[in-house]
């Protein structure tokens, strides 16, 4: 069987922590992953000519941030069918609505108490994510404790 | 041919160039443009002498005459030719009588108007139809505008161009010469520098350009060479103290047995303290000499592929053995699931030698607290994390914990020579790897080292 799951993200490798323990949870399935980046889209006419979501994707992720990624690819080289970044610059809750449909997402996965640390033009996704009533897991881990498992994906780049 | 040359000569030449194309377009055009209006001018005279010849009559003939005088300039050996013309062979009469080329005069009755150049007269024709008649009026004039104004405006030309080209010769050469005065400045500086005097710095300028990035990039230069200096003569002073200490102990310890007669147990007490200071000494030279083989890159040594996850298990054995009391726990959550992943090229040997300096120095300083070692790997490295709860290294002894002989501050208590990180460093560097050691005082070390994978074809 394969699904869609999607994963908020805000391009610090903490966040993928979600997908790393969404993917312990799946067994003997294919995932395809979608890592969604919320943004809000500029309103200067000027910025929006020279507008490319690839650009800005490249501009977010760090080498770090990709490393980890094909350190999960690797990882669970048998579950992942694709991992795709995306940018999500909806407002309210029909617009998420209308992304999951477009990008057929089954599951929804959201960190408990990590709080996505965001960059200049993000915002939080999870309260609409909350408000949408679309079925989604919650996913925690410690965030403090030194020895925790689930924190070695930060260890490997905590410079 | 030096760089400042180079560039006065490139200014020269394209400075040069572009004035020519600009004076020789300038000139060219206006030529052009002189002759057709020339013979434009001529046109309208032949336009108005055919106008008060044939059409008008003999008052308006008197008027338009004295309007022609008044008010048109007289050109230069200007002449006016009027014929009449009822067929084609009278063309020629006219040609014979007039002296003009009958090709010229076919040419007007065929297109109503033509123009012609002998030598520097010039003469335009019209065909002219008047009450059911037909004439050719040609009016003629020297070109005095074109032969005089336009030699004129291009000897000042010539003029303007060869001043110009002088001025920015001179410019070229100026700005050449000072564009260049800042990096001399800084050769004649970097030249006086030398090991004597390796404090000397460049002075450094404020602004954000190149030349005060050339000067920083140099200073950062000049202070980690001053630093690799530096650590080579603290080298000498550690290593001579290192040395000393157990050769002090052995002199001392035979002095006082050869005071006076001892009992065979006191002799033998002391040759057993003797040897356990030679052992001491041979320890520290082979791993001196381990460090001093491993630190020339370009020494081949024989690399083979291996399993970075095997090599961490046989380490383990291997710290096990040394110290049964440890407790190394090896962490498989991020382990690929492919095995190539972790195939990595290079020497048993130097790669067990480095890790069980980590894990041993980990269990040393954590004084047998757990210690975490992880495996991962992304598409091109091996990621190897191995994390302490031990004692730490204080943040100010972070840059010097490469030097050998260099011990923290808070490891007094812990016996060591301080050659192990180097050694570490040394085998990762051969193998294209990077260490890096982050530390927090009485919470932990974490040591991680990047292996690059193998290339399995």
């Amino acid at each position: 069987m394969e699904r869609t799951i999607l994963i908020p993200i805000d391009f610090k490798i903490e966040s993928l922590n979600t997908l790393k323990l969404a993917l312990n949870s799946i067994e003997n399935e294919h995932a395809n992953v979608v890592l969604m980046y919320a943004e809000y889209l500029t309103d200067s006419i000027t910025e929006l000519l020279f507008y490319s979501p690839k650009k800005t994707i490249k501009s977010l992720k760090s080498p770090e941030f990709e490393e980890a990624i094909s350190i999960i690819k690797n990882r669970y080289e048998t579950v992942i069918r694709s991992i795709e970044v995306e940018l999500f610059h909806g407002y309210n809750v029909n617009a998420f609505k209308e992304f999951v449909e477009a990008k057929k997402i089954d599951t929804i996965y959201i960190p408990k108490n990590y709080s996505l640390r965001l960059s200049k033009n993000g915002f939080d996704p999870i309260p609409l994510i909350k408000k949408s009533k679309l079925p989604y897991q919650e996913i925690g881990w410690e965030t403090s404790t030194y020895t925790s498992e689930q924190l070695q994906l930060n260890a490997l780049f905590s410079y | 041919m030096k760089t400042q040359l180079k560039i006065a000569l490139f200014l020269i030449a394209t400075n040069i160039m572009m004035l020519l194309l600009f004076g020789g377009s300038i000139y060219y055009f206006l030529y052009n443009y002189s002759y057709t209006d020339f013979y434009k001018r001529l046109e309208t005279r032949a336009t108005i002498a055919a106008k008060y010849n044939f059409d008008a009559d003999k008052i308006n003939a008197e008027s338009f005459k004295s309007i022609r005088k008044n008010h048109l300039e007289r050109l230069t050996e200007e002449k006016e030719y009027l014929y009449r013309i009822e067929s084609d062979t009278d063309l020629k009469e006219v040609a014979k009588k007039s002296l003009l080329p009958l090709n010229f005069l076919k040419n007007i009755v065929a297109n109503n108007k033509s123009t012609l150049q002998i030598n520097d007269i010039f003469y335009t024709g019209i065909r002219y139809a008047s009450h059911n008649k037909v004439y050719i009026v040609v009016v003629s004039a020297k070109n005095y505008y074109a032969s005089h104004h336009l030699l004129f405006m291009r000897n000042s030309i010539f003029f303007a161009v060869g001043f110009i080209v002088l001025i920015t010769t001179y410019l070229s050469f100026f700005f050449s010469k000072h564009i260049f005065d800042p990096i001399k400045n800084i050769t004649d500086r970097v030249k006086q520098i030398s090991t004597d005097n390796i404090h000397l710095r460049i002075e450094e300028k404020n602004d954000d350009n190149e030349i005060s990035q050339l000067i920083s990039t140099f200073n950062n230069l000049l202070n980690r060479l001053e630093t690799a200096f530096e650590t080579q003569k603290n080298f000498i002073s550690n290593a001579s103290h290192e040395f000393g200490t157990p050769l002090t102990s052995i002199m001392g310890e035979a002095e006082v047995m050869l005071m006076k007669e001892r009992s065979p147990e006191e002799y033998q007490q002391s040759l057993a303290s003797i040897l356990g200071q030679a052992e001491r000494l041979n320890q520290i030279t082979q791993t001196l000499l381990y460090l001093a083989q491993t630190g020339y890159t370009n020494k081949r040594v024989n690399f083979e592929i291996l399993r970075a996850d095997e090599l961490i298990w046989q380490t383990k054995e291997m710290v096990d053995k040394l110290n049964p009391k440890n407790n190394i726990q090896i962490d498989f959550s991020l382990l690929p699931e492919n095995p190539k992943k972790l195939k990595i090229l290079g020497n048993k040997q130097l790669l067990y030698l480095a890790f069980t300096n980590i894990l041993a120095n980990a269990c040393k300083y954590s004084g047998n607290k757990p210690v975490q070692v992880t495996i991962a790997s992304s598409d091109d490295q091996v990621f190897l994390v191995f994390k302490d709860q031990g004692i730490g290294i204080p943040e100010a002894e972070m840059p010097f914990i490469y030097d050998p002989f260099f011990r923290a501050s808070n490891t007094r208590n812990f016996e060591g020579y301080g050659i192990g990180l180097p050694l570490t460093r040394n085998i990762t560097k051969i193998h294209n790897g990077q260490i890096h050691v982050s530390s927090v005082v009485n919470e932990g070390t974490t040591v991680q080292i990047k292996l690059p994978l193998a290339v399995i074809p």
